[in-house]
């Protein structure tokens, strides 16, 4: 039996008047302001937003922490170039974020975020504003593609697939489709998210091709003049594993993309395509710009190197979207969210921490059995304050590096999701 | 102190007990941290179901049994050398002490094989932790007589209790407390932050599949059958 309106309680009158968007930002707001404990604010469901939500409230408890993220659930980047060509399915990437609900107290919202205001504290969202004491944006990446337009029209027809979710669906199908021509890559120049990334998924896609001794040839072009990271084991990989079927173009800038003939225009010379993925220049969230974070010209937020804080005092800004000493991938976003809540926890007793150790570790495919890696180890020197990296790669192709990555990636989402 | 507090400092006393007095006292105040939990005493045995003799663990071999639990794998290691007692700190700045090697030449030690970083343990496929012998450093590290998984390099001090050498983890490997009693070997307790629980919560699955149940997993074991790694583990993945 339905309600009468009567019976509609002030509880209900106040949802059905959010429902309609009327009144609920300023309710919301003044619900909010009668908080009794201090409450965080994450935006952005990634590694970075995840790490954070969970390390608050696995160190405290008591803690009131809400997580802000549009998606519905959260899809890992790192091991994609897997599903992409194969090796693996859709559903081991692929994690609810009820988990953080049910087993640590985070309170997940799925929902737009519309802005953040800094001066208020709060996060508006499109059912209204969400009040915070400390703030941890993580919103990843955007495609940097207004002042090229070109741009535009590709990302649509040849999904970059950097971004999580459907971009990923939509290549893997064009992909599966093919079946002869001339495949096109491009790399923009960094940063960009995860530098190995489309290296390995340049290689998983040659391997994919002579696995399946497919009619194809791989045109791969590159802004920059080797790969970025490990040049030594992809190049190796490319020339022995791929020269037959792949050329490798460097320092090629990509100048426009005509869609409808296939075609992309480079520095290099003109090439026709059959199935491309165009990697787009990239920049931190647009959602920073309007936060006012991310100023006119600007790719990347600033941050202080040794908290990740703004320059907003408890105001974080975490994963690819922050301009710092980490490379742009899961892995450092996870490691800063884990920092970012060890220091946001220290700060509401009064205290200070700075962590002082920070590793990062890579793994990228080259054939659809073996992978190389690279790790970097960066410890605080007080002397010259600043961090200072020790870098080791292992080129050497193996197997059982492949395994490693497996276990890398399993071993990140174990922390990130149980 | 509740009642179950209580009837598990009693289970704490009734196992240190049959150790030595000194282990008998620690025992308690790390019980009191949370830092030593006694388990059932279980006899460490050899694949025949005789009982393991020190000359059995051969020195820098790498032995894989089972405790506390059915399905928790540990390290079984002897050193070569007189391992000292050692205070092992922690991050959270509790500490704790840990006894040393045991045997006629306090070189044998046993650890939890739960990297203490993310869980990565040998499973009967692939163990990507491992001890390395001091004459075969980790090509990755360059580091000897460690113990080290590869799956973001961890580096862990068996010589040490344990303790954290390098990279990401943030707390020692759980040492298992061995006693040695009339040459044979016991199993007594693990001293240090166990991974059991998010071990049980991380691996639900592939429990179930091994063992056929999580319960069942989860069983305390009164006897650990010790074999060497390779003989359990298809693949020793080292890096």
């Amino acid at each position: 039996m339905s309600k009468q309106w009567s019976g509609v309680n002030r509880r209900e009158l106040i949802g059905g008047a959010v429902a309609f968007g009327l009144t609920a930002p300023l309710m919301a707001y003044a619900k909010l302001q009668k908080r009794q404990k201090a409450q965080v604010v994450v935006v952005g469901g990634g590694y970075g937003g995840v790490t954070t939500a969970k390390y608050l409230k696995k160190e405290n408890p008591n803690l009131d922490v809400v997580l802000i993220e549009e998606r519905p659930f959260f899809m890992s980047c790192p091991m994609s170039n897997h599903f992409l060509t194969g090796l693996m399915e859709l559903t081991p990437l692929c994690f609810s974020y009820n988990v953080l609900e049910t087993r640590y107290g985070v309170r997940v919202i799925n929902d737009k975020i519309l802005g953040v205001e800094l001066d208020k504290k709060a996060v508006r969202t499109s059912s209204g504003y969400i009040a915070y004491d400390y703030l941890v944006l993580s919103p990843g990446i955007d495609y940097d593609v207004e002042d090229k337009p070109f741009y535009k029209d590709s990302l649509v027809y040849n999904p970059p697939a950097f971004k999580p979710g459907s971009e990923h669906i939509y290549l893997k199908r064009l992909i599966e489709d093919f079946e002869v021509g001339d495949i096109l890559i491009t790399v923009p120049p960094p940063p960009y998210r995860c530098p190995p990334a489309p290296y390995e998924r340049a290689a998983l896609i040659a391997s994919m091709i002579k696995k399946n001794k497919l009619k194809a040839h791989i045109y791969f072009i590159d802004a920059n003049e080797r790969p970025i990271i490990n040049s030594e084991g992809f190049l190796s990989a490319y020339y022995d594993l791929y020269k037959d079927i792949a050329t490798y173009i460097t320092s090629a800038q990509v100048r426009d993309i005509d869609v409808h003939k296939r075609m992309v225009k480079t520095s290099h010379g003109d090439f026709k395509y059959d199935l491309a993925n165009i990697i787009p220049p990239m920049k931190a969230n647009s959602l920073l710009e309007k936060t006012g974070l991310l100023r006119k010209g600007q790719k990347w937020v600033e941050v202080n190197p040794l908290t990740f804080e703004s320059s907003v005092k408890n105001v974080f800004v975490i994963g690819d979207a922050c301009q710092s000493y980490l490379p742009k991938s899961g892995y450092a976003a996870h490691s800063e969210g884990k920092m970012v809540a060890k220091i946001i926890n220290a700060r509401m007793k009064g205290k200070e921490v700075k962590e002082e150790y920070l590793q990062m570790i890579c793994y990228a495919m080259v054939s659809d059995k073996e992978a190389i890696m690279t790790e970097t180890a960066f410890r605080y020197d007080t002397v010259s304050k600043r961090f200072v990296p020790t870098h080791r790669e292992d080129n050497q192709r193996k197997e059982s590096t492949a395994k490693r990555y497996e276990e890398w990636a399993r071993g990140l989402w174990r922390d990130l999701f149980s | 102190m509740d009642r179950r507090d209580f009837i598990k400092t009693c289970g704490t006393v009734a196992v240190a007990s049959m150790i030595d007095a000194s282990f008998f006292s620690q025992a308690l105040a790390q019980q009191k941290d949370g830092m030593f939990q006694a388990y059932k005493k279980a006899l460490l045995v050899k694949q025949d179901g005789t009982p393991l003799k020190e000359e059995d663990i051969k020195p820098h071999a790498s032995y894989i049994f089972f405790y506390p639990h059915a399905s928790t794998p540990c390290y079984l290691l002897n050193l070569g050398e007189a391992v000292q007692p050692a205070e092992i700190k922690l991050k959270d700045g509790k500490s704790y002490q840990w006894g040393g090697g045991v045997g006629s030449k306090k070189s044998i030690v046993a650890y939890s094989a739960i990297c203490a970083h993310q869980w990565s343990y040998p499973t009967p496929q692939y163990s990507f932790i491992n001890y390395y012998p001091p004459d075969t450093p980790s090509e990755t590290t360059k580091k000897a007589g460690i113990i080290q998984c590869c799956a973001h390099l961890a580096l862990y001090d068996p010589k040490a209790g344990g303790s954290v050498i390098d990279g990401p983890a943030d707390f020692p490997l759980a040492s298992i407390v061995l006693q040695e009693e009339g040459g044979n070997f016991y199993a007594v307790g693990v001293l240090g932050r166990d991974q059991f629980q998010q071990f049980f919560d991380n691996y639900r699955t592939e429990l179930r599949q091994q063992y056929g149940s999580t319960a069942k997993a989860r069983e305390l074991v009164d006897k650990c059958i010790v074999m060497e790694v390779d003989k359990y583990v298809q693949a020793v993945v080292r890096c």
